[in-house]
């Protein structure tokens, strides 16, 4: 008897409380019903194991589903996470990025900048992304539950049922011309960084000297920002221009030739201004270059020979690059 | 091949359960009842699925239910509603042609077999 009441028990307590008395009163009688007369435990426990599980009788009682996230929602559920999650890292890296070039001073070693910002992204990755899980998870579930239970139909990304209309926006993209969409994520943070470098330049670059086994120390900025900072008016716009390449390439998802043409026109004169920037003789900090002669005991012209042989060679690789850059987006345009 | 089999007879026979019920619930019936009338017939059943279904039919009007409090242990007794009459009338219909065109298919598979 004890059993029958513990069975009852277990399966009424996972049930909502209305039908709760309703369902103990026929399921014990049905189990007496099942025995014989004088039974003993081993009966009881055989008619108790006919049926079963009771978290799984009381399933069955119940007519909420039993899932979060059902498969009419899933595939808007997945779609959702796959659009979100790459940008949420991509926000996280560059503002941390961003505020870690800002905030240098030159009194760390740029190392030990770098191996403390790798900890520190991955863990706000980490802490970001279940965030992000979390609440997308509880907004489908709320869609699951409130919005799609009368529609018989899956949503799809229209956020409407299936017709054939729909695939009338469907981009069949060739594999050959695709633009990966990392490629265009890191082109964008790639321009970013180099131009939150450009304007904190005389923070970063410079000559670093380890100083009483304190690591390294800045002696004095390597480059004259107040040249690079007059430069600015035409750096600014070129920055722009690559990110709005970059959601150009994010919108178009392949190589056109259109894509392509604007693409060389920006990178070309990119360099050319480059080469502007890079060959003007004010840009090298003047105090540098004695400072550097005597500290490596050579003379005064071999450092300028070693600074204008490094400025051309940067630019040299730099052109070529862009060279083989822009052929490889025409062949892929034209494949 | 054993739980594969299973699976799928246990499939085949859930969509009959709600036919085989119905047609037992013209005259009362209560759970164990119905289950002892159902296993003469030699339709197993399994009990955890019966005792939902019966309840989700009652929700759906497809039965009505009383409590008998005259006997020694309460009993709750279930009987097709009009409306449920109609649905096993068409149900019954819809298995028949089903049955039919199946046993036409299951025929045409062995006359090819022999050919």
């Amino acid at each position: 008897m004890k059993l029958i009441e513990a069975y009852v028990y277990e399966v009424t307590r996972r049930l909502p409380e209305k039908s709760r008395n309703d369902i103990a009163l026929e399921l014990r009688s049905t189990i007496e019903d099942m025995l014989p007369e004088n039974f003993t435990e081993e009966e009881e426990m055989d008619v108790l194991s006919t049926l079963g599980d009771p978290a799984r009788l009381a399933a069955s009682y119940r007519d909420t589903p039993m899932y979060l996230i059902g498969p009419k929602v899933y595939d808007a559920y997945m779609w959702t996470m796959k659009m979100i999650i790459p940008w949420v890292i991509l926000i996280t890296v560059l503002v941390h990025v961003v505020e870690t070039i800002v905030l240098f001073s030159g009194e760390e070693s740029i190392l030990s900048v770098v191996i403390k910002s790798f900890g520190i992204i991955i863990a706000n990755i980490i802490h970001v992304l279940i965030q992000t899980f979390f609440w997308i998870t509880i907004v489908f579930i709320f869609i699951e539950r409130i919005g799609m239970a009368k529609s018989n139909g899956s949503i799809t990304m229209f956020g409407t049922e299936w017709t054939p209309e729909q695939l009338k926006h469907v981009h069949v993209l060739p594999k050959k011309k695709a633009i990966p969409r990392g490629e265009v994520i890191f082109g964008l943070v790639w321009t970013v960084i180099w131009v939150v470098l450009y304007i904190n330049a005389d923070h970063i670059a410079g000559v670093y000297r380890s100083i009483d086994g304190e690591g390294l120390q800045m002696m004095m900025p390597a480059l004259n920002q107040e040249v690079l900072m007059s430069y600015l008016p035409i750096v600014l716009p070129f920055a722009l221009l690559e990110i709005g390449v970059a959601l150009f390439k994010w919108k178009e998802r392949q190589w056109t030739m259109r894509l392509v043409t604007v693409n060389a026109v920006i990178k070309v004169f990119s360099v050319v201004v480059l080469t502007i920037i890079a060959t003007n003789p004010t840009l090298l900090n003047e105090a540098m270059i004695p400072y550097l002669a005597t500290e490596l005991e050579i003379n005064l012209s071999s450092v300028h020979n070693f600074f204008d042989w490094a400025v051309w060679t940067v630019i040299a690789v730099i052109i070529v690059t862009t060279v083989i850059e822009i052929y490889d987006s025409y062949r892929k345009a034209k494949a | 091949m054993g739980p594969l089999l299973e699976t799928f007879t246990t499939e085949l026979r859930r969509g009959t359960l709600t036919l085989a019920v119905l047609s037992q619930l013209r005259t009362p019936q209560y759970g164990y009842s119905l289950v002892q009338r159902l296993e003469r017939a030699g339709v197993a059943i399994e009990q955890s699925t019966l005792y939902p279904l019966l309840r989700r039919l009652e929700k759906q009007e497809l039965l009505t239910s009383s409590w008998d409090t005259t006997e020694s242990r309460p009993r709750k007794y279930y009987v097709i509603s009009e409306y449920g009459s109609e649905i096993y009338e068409q149900l019954k219909k819809e298995w028949e042609t089903m049955t039919f065109e199946l046993k036409t298919l299951l025929k045409g598979d062995e006359n090819d077999e022999t050919d």
